[in-house]
């Protein structure tokens, strides 16, 4: 090692942000601005907010067999992620778990993360809808799940706050038409609407206006196509802030380079022009107030015997691929996990903190997405573009929440990719290549006919995604085993997860709006869900496979709540048996609606920035020293 | 920092670009030409630059791809921010049409030099001629000052664009700057309709924003007032980068400028990685004529060539008055990219040439039959 | 300006056309002309790989047997030289060299593991998949902000926006 490590034993801070992804790199950023001394720990390593970092991940997704969100990402012993290649389905149905996830239970949890400065945000879809003001409270309004202690217009003006800081792309008054969200008048995103794709354009041409029922005592919904908020770089809105516009953030790492999206359709997992947002690009504008610390495992959260936090053990290490590591400790006033969902639960159950509730790790959530796909009897031009641009939304609310969990649905604009690996099947298919080389070969077809017949039914592709809500559940948790550690001695996540019945009854009526839609589109379906290798997420239902996938949005660990009998934050996110201890991200939302969250996320990460900057002034406020002369006469008259 | 040295590989004679008379400009007309004269300056440049990054060998040689890259979109921010400048004094840029695009080689205007620019693959030669286009040399006072009464033409890019600026004063001396800019604010160009490396578009709409124009396009070729650096971080809040000549010199030599260095140190930081293998070479003056006839060579360099016809096309659009359809040129730009790659990995399809280890490329000859058919097939209005 | 002129001649020595009937025979296999192969730059890439993973003396005879056949890869008869048309054709759709038929791995008696892998990342960016359909690989090569609203070669022009109103009504 040619540079000692920064040395931060005895060291103290204002505030200590454990992990620097999305909501830690906004929680630094402002409370950095605010003036307040950050030190942000990040388990993973620092290397792409760098030019030669991001082509280095470049050439790692180019060169990966298996496009997975995090095959641009270099692995990292010390600091483990979860995986989709982690994840195998039986042949018979069920799955098998192998990486740094232990699976305990009926159902896989089937999403990863990314530990690494930028964390999971640098391969998000970079999709921004704001959650329904009816997501808010579905415990009180259809009996399921968990209510919010806070509603939409609480987090409104934080909603365009955190539009701000991610550069959001949209249409503000079409989401007010179509979903029945409430903005300010003359509210404007900071960008014009990424442009929708020509396949929404055909979708909206055969669907919009037309009723469907989900089954055939269902009332009829009426289809209308969505375009969908983005955190990408668009067309500025000379409108936004009273006309003052708005400029678009640039690439991390590489000087004056930055530019609207060109289309690369490889959102996920990597933006190789960075146009969509990742929390790299909010670091670079991190006041010199922020410390980042990268290769830091913060392994315990340190608190007295009174409640109160006073800083964190760390492992640091030097390289990724080796064990060895040095325990430090840091100390700050204030403690904000940024984690993630289960990295949040997972320190809070090691550190023995935050769990007078008994909630700590429980109500785990995804969004389980159920993938429908087919062919169109015309070209679509799949793989251009975002991976969606649009969406239906209007199965999101309504009464028939009370039945069955509501879902989103994503109009995929990457062909088959998702549900069939598409193209690469495709091309081995028609080959005659299977997918065991055990097994005797297809003739395989060759020349002009090979490419004619590819073209044709790669450029017909369609898919539906469709997010289904997944209700808190306290059996679906996050626990540790002493027993089962990762190379630092850190304890791996042991993870217990199923689908509820109001789960499945959404997915099966999702299925059923698709076999609608699909009908009114003429698309030949092709959707299958048999068990398999690459179907852990299989499962029967009322006589009927399904298989789901993740959707990346693991949330509810830590919920937030209005009691600490019953949850582990408070709505700033603090926690309630530890006045200086915040756990912020996903694992504060009590319910998730059909939104992805990250936006939500953000919004409620600004927004408990507020707090804690109110905190830590109240924690300098010179403390007024009585009168001895008072002080008696108080004693005197025997109060307190 | 020595010039660097003529290149005499070049058979042919190079193509001589029109340049405005020796004077400051004295009445809107002569500003109207020398500004349209500026705007195919702009464009001179980039046919060279986009040559030399796209025959880089696929995911080789990233620094210098980017630093080129860097530099070609600075180039197009230059030529928009002159179009505005054209429009604020209600001019009309004209770029769509054969007269605008040079033919290759073509002799680097505004020098005494008899330099020649050439569409060379990336390498040391094309580095020379972009260091000579980029070079901060003296610049000399405009026309008119007594230190060059004896000139009698322009001695660099640096003085020409001094007598832009000094015309713009004395034409707001003379008629007062309300009726100088006239041109309609509609057809400027904004940061919402372009934007991208290296600063951003900005509405030129009078006598200040006019300067702040010229003063951008000169300081980021030739650095600002005796320093490696460009301002882009007093124009756009950007971060400071080494201006465009010493960008190639840190590519030719193989070093980048550190934050002490200046102009006469060179550059002492890090190292910086060049393949000077990992190129296509191609022949300099190659031409569409040396095609053979239903060659796929032949008909995939006539379709680039009908494709930056289509590319000027657009800008025309865009630069006359309908400044959102700078949108448009995006994709063109980006398939004219993938064609001129695909051009560069096959062989020279002459056997002599190819044995000698040339690559086919595009020849950017441009001619009024491709501009008739761009226009034919693609308006604002049709979208 | 030393350095300058110490760099090496930029010009490489080869000897034209390169790999002709590598070429020749992948023009068959894939469908593509020799313009839109050798503009991936893979050209010799490929060719090198199908020698390493097969061996000279198998794509000896494999060229012996396109030959008998006319040219005509879907005529070999072979399963070990199908099985090499199979694995070229799939290296230039994909950039990947597949796993080989089982009984063909073991007839080639090859001393390497018989797995799949990209040959290099710039061949995922070249795959000829993505052409077949007038697309790109993801993560390269991308066509500009917007243009995946366009409809793509051979689609159907939407109906204007009011008849579209009329017609879901």
């Amino acid at each position: 090692m040619s540079s000692p490590s920064p040395q931060l034993d005895g060291l103290h801070y204002d505030v200590i942000v454990v992990g620097a992804g999305l909501a830690g790199s906004l929680v630094a950023k402002q409370l950095g601005d605010h003036g307040w001394r950050v030190l942000v720990l990040e388990a993973g390593t620092r290397t792409l907010d760098t030019w030669p970092g991001h082509l280095d991940a470049m050439k790692a997704y180019y060169g990966a067999l298996a496009k997975v969100p995090n095959a641009p990402y270099r692995g990292n012993i010390a600091a483990p992620s979860p995986d989709l290649l982690d994840l195998e389905g039986l042949p018979g149905g069920g799955y098998r778990a192998n990486g740094y996830f232990v699976q305990n239970g009926n159902l896989p949890y089937a999403s990863d993360y990314l530990r690494a400065a930028g964390g999971t945000a640098l391969h998000w879809m970079g999709l921004t809808p704001r959650m329904h003001p009816e997501d808010f409270a579905a415990r009180t309004a259809f009996g399921y799940g968990r209510d919010w202690p806070i509603g939409y217009a609480d987090l409104e003006p934080h909603y365009r706050a955190a539009e701000r800081v991610l550069g959001v792309a949209g249409d503000a008054a079409e989401q007010r038409d179509a979903i029945g969200l409430p903005f300010p008048d003359g509210y404007c995103y900071p960008m014009h609407a990424i442009p929708r794709s020509h396949l929404d354009n055909v979708l909206a041409a055969r669907l919009d206006g037309i009723p469907v029922r989900e089954s055939d005592d269902a009332p009829p919904t009426t289809l209308r196509v969505v375009t969908t908020p983005h955190a990408r770089n668009s067309t500025p809105d000379l409108r936004y802030d009273q006309g003052r516009g708005y400029r678009p953030a640039g690439a991390a790492g590489l000087p004056n380079y930055g530019e609207r999206c060109v289309g690369n359709a490889s959102c996920v997992p990597i933006c190789p022009v960075q146009a969509k947002y990742n929390p790299l690009k909010t670091q670079a504008t991190w006041s010199c107030k922020v410390d980042l610390v990268p290769r830091a495992v913060v392994s315990r959260v340190l608190a007295n015997a009174n409640g109160r936090v006073f800083g964190v053990e760390y492992q640091q290490y030097d390289d990724p691929a080796s064990p060895v590591h040095t325990t430090r400790t840091a100390e700050a006033d204030i403690v904000v996990l940024a984690a993630h969902a289960i990295e949040n639960a997972k320190l809070l159950l090691v550190s023995r903190l935050a769990n007078h509730s008994g909630q700590v790790g429980r109500n785990l959530m995804d969004h389980p997405v159920l993938l429908t796909w087919g062919l169109l009897d015309e070209p679509v031009g799949p793989f251009r573009g975002p991976g969606s641009t649009s969406g239906l939304e209007c199965f999101r609310t309504g009464p028939a929440r009370r039945d069955r969990a509501p879902f989103r649905i994503e109009i995929a604009n990457w062909g088959w990719s998702w549900p069939t690996g598409s193209p690469s099947g495709d091309v081995a298919r028609m080959l005659g290549i299977t997918g065991d080389s055990g097994q005797p070969r297809g003739r395989g077809r060759f020349g002009t006919g090979l490419r004619e017949a590819l073209g044709r039914r790669i450029g017909r592709q369609i898919s539906l995604q469709f997010a289904v809500e997944q209700d808190a559940e306290s059996r679906n948790r996050v626990t540790i085993d002493p027993a089962l550690r990762d190379r630092l001695g850190n304890p791996r996540p042991v993870i217990t997860y199923d689908l509820s019945d109001h789960v499945k009854r959404g997915i099966a009526a999702a299925k059923a709006v698709s076999d609608r839609i699909f009908g009114i589109l003429g698309a030949e379906d092709h959707t299958d869900y048999a068990p398999g290798p690459f179907a852990p997420g299989h499962f029967r239902y009322d006589g009927r496979d399904f298989v789901y996938h993740g959707a990346g949005h693991g949330a509810g660990t830590h919920v937030m709540g209005d009691s600490r009998e019953t949850s582990v934050v408070d709505s700033w996110q603090r926690c309630w048996d530890h006045s200086n201890l915040y756990a912020v991200g996903c694992g504060s939302m009590p319910s998730v609606g059909t939104s992805n969250p990250s936006l939500t996320m953000a919004a409620l990460a600004l927004r408990s920035c507020e707090q804690i900057h109110r905190d830590l002034m109240d924690l300098h406020r010179p403390r007024v020293i009585r009168p001895v002369r008072v002080a008696r006469a108080r004693t005197g008259e025997g109060r307190t | 920092m020595t010039a660097p040295a003529s290149p005499t590989d070049i058979a042919g004679e190079p193509a001589v670009v029109d340049e405005p008379p020796f004077r400051v400009p004295r009445d809107r007309a002569d500003l109207h030409t020398f500004l349209q004269a500026a705007l195919a300056l702009e464009h001179l440049t980039i046919p060279p630059y986009l040559t030399a990054m796209y025959t880089l060998r696929p995911g080789t040689n990233r620094p210098a791809f980017y630093a080129v890259r860097a530099v070609v979109l600075e180039e197009m921010l230059h030529m928009t921010l002159v179009a505005n400048l054209l429009n604020a004094v209600g001019g009309r840029p004209l770029v769509a049409n054969s007269r605008f695009v040079t033919g290759y080689p073509a002799r680097l205007p505004y020098s005494r030099d008899r330099f020649p620019v050439a569409l060379r693959h990336f390498g040391v030669a094309a580095l020379e001629t972009f260091l000579r286009i980029e070079h901060p040399a003296y610049v000399a006072e405009p026309p008119g000052h007594p230190s060059v009464a004896g000139d009698e033409g322009w001695t660099s890019v640096g003085q020409f664009y001094a007598a832009i600026r000094e015309g713009l004063l004395s034409l707001v001396r003379a008629m007062g700057e309300g009726e100088l800019f006239t041109g309609d604010p509609a057809r400027q160009v904004g940061p919402q309709d372009f934007y991208n490396s290296g600063g951003e578009v900005f509405p030129v709409t009078g006598l200040a924003s006019a300067l702040k124009a010229v003063e951008v396009i000169t300081d980021q070729g030739e650095g600002a007032d005796r320093t490696v650096f460009d301002t882009d971080d007093r124009f756009f809040g950007e971060v400071r980068e080494p201006a465009h000549y010493f960008r190639f010199n840190e590519i030719l030599q193989q070093r980048t400028y550190g934050p002490q260095d200046t102009p006469a140190s060179g550059p002492s930081g890090p190292a910086l990685e060049v393949g000077w293998s990992d190129v296509y070479p191609v022949d300099s003056e190659a031409k569409v004529r040396h095609y053979p006839h239903g060659s796929a060579v032949r008909e995939a360099a006539e379709r680039f060539n009908a494709g930056y016809a289509r590319l000027l096309w657009v800008l025309e659009c865009a630069y006359g008055g309908r400044p959102a359809v700078l949108r448009e040129a995006v994709p063109v730009m980006l398939e004219l990219r993938d064609l001129a790659e695909r051009l560069y990995r096959n062989p020279h399809p002459d056997a002599e040439k190819a044995a000698r280890g040339l690559h086919a490329s595009a020849t950017y000859e441009v001619t009024e039959a491709h501009f008739a058919a761009a226009r034919e097939r693609w308006s604002p209005d049709r979208g | 300006m030393d350095s300058r002129h110490a760099a090496p001649s930029p010009e490489p020595v080869e000897v034209p056309p390169e790999c002709r009937g590598f070429v020749a025979i992948s023009v068959r296999l894939t469908g593509f002309d020799e313009f839109d192969l050798r503009a991936t730059g893979m050209v010799r890439l490929y060719h090198d790989t199908t020698v390493d993973q097969v061996g000279r003396e198998a794509v000896g005879r494999f060229i012996d047997d396109l030959a008998a056949v006319g040219g005509d890869p879907d005529d070999l008869a072979d399963e070990t030289s199908r099985d090499i048309a199979r694995a070229i054709t799939h290296l230039w759709y994909l950039g990947v060299w597949p796993q080989l038929a089982r009984s063909v791995h073991a007839a080639l008696g090859r001393e390497k593991a018989n797995v799949a892998f990209m040959v290099s990342p710039e061949a995922y960016t070249e795959g000829l998949v993505w052409r077949t359909f007038h697309g790109h690989a993801p993560g390269a090569k991308p066509p500009g902000f917007g243009t995946w609203a366009a409809p793509p070669p051979g689609a159907a022009p939407l109906p204007a926006a009011d008849c579209r109103t009329e017609g879901a009504a």
